[in-house]
């Protein structure tokens, strides 16, 4: 069985390095996008993609953006996205529920919380 | 501070963010007090980020070695200078990030600029906001990490003396949230 595989959307390239280091240590596999443009690339080109981790802020295309291109785009129920941002701000985090995100971790993450988020929203690694 | 200026507050508060954010790192820092120069020798890299709204703008900037930044790197040691411009983009970038969280808890939202940084022999900073600029410096192993806060608000602006209960329900950094 292949393992799950998560995407990383994040501009900075240390933040997907960290992000993809924790999961693939606990048996997923990664793909990475430098903003909610490549993101939507990834989604399209990638059917095996089981969940979305995703910064707010980027060049191109942010965040919400992002997932409303996406949802748009999903014949069936789309993939889920939580973000992962600096942003704290409640009106902010109301915005991405509105727009169908699944959950909102403020960098910087703490492992456990990333992974459980995780294996709640994607299931086990497979 | 009571009596404190609104300048001096914001700088508090966000020499408090990054203060914050290197102990997250786990980097043993310890804060220096009036302005610095960082010497000139060596590569340096700088990051900068912004925040604005209508009533209020301003700039943090992070400066230090590339050796510096290479200690802070949670990948070290196999990064590249590109592995260095990035983190330190993403530094101050948490920074600000941490800041405009606590200043929504004053009832003040600022939107953020994506942070961008510069790696240089020689590199000196300048700014147009220099009477406002504010040096928040760390010590981190013997090296210095500076940090210069720009800020320049509208007449009027005015922040509140304490954190509004109805703003203050930010979530914190490492926080999370399934809906």
């Amino acid at each position: 069985m292949s393992k799950k595989t998560i995407l990383i959307v994040d501009d900075s390239l240390t933040v997907r390095q960290q992000v993809a280091v924790t999961l693939k240590s606990a048996g997923y596999q990664t793909v990475e996008a430098r903003d909610g443009k490549e993101g939507v690339e990834a989604v399209r080109a990638h059917a095996e993609i089981a969940m979305v981790l995703c910064d707010l802020s980027m060049p191109c295309m942010n965040g919400l953006e992002f997932i409303e291109t996406i949802k748009g785009d999903a014949a069936g129920p789309p993939v889920p996205v939580v973000m992962l941002t600096t942003d704290g701000a409640p009106d902010l985090i109301a915005r991405a529920k509105r727009a169908g995100a699944k959950g909102w971790i403020v960098k910087p993450f703490q492992t456990e919380l990333l992974l459980a988020a995780v294996r709640r929203i994607a299931g086990d690694p497979g | 501070m009571p009596g404190d200026s609104d300048e001096t507050r914001l700088a508090a508060m966000i020499a408090q963010c990054v203060a914050e954010l290197l102990t997250e790192l786990k980097v043993p820092a310890e804060r220096l007090t009036g302005a610095r120069q960082p010497p000139l020798v060596g590569e340096s890299i700088a990051a900068f980020c912004g925040f604005g709204n209508n009533e209020l703008r301003g700039s943090f900037t992070l400066l230090g070695s590339s050796k510096l930044f290479s200690r802070l790197h949670p990948m070290a040691p196999s990064v590249t200078p590109r592995d260095l411009t990035d983190w330190a983009c993403e530094l101050a970038n948490q920074s600000v990030g941490r800041f405009r969280n606590r200043m929504f808890t004053y009832g003040v939202r600022l939107a953020p600029s994506l942070p961008q940084s510069a790696l240089a022999e020689q590199l000196l900073l300048s700014s147009s906001f220099q009477p406002n600029r504010t040096p928040i410096s760390f010590s981190i192993e013997g090296m210095v990490l500076e940090g210069w806060f720009d800020v320049e608000m509208q007449p009027g602006f005015q922040l509140a003396k304490n954190p509004s209960e109805e703003e203050a329900i930010v979530l914190n950094e490492g926080g999370m949230l399934i809906f």
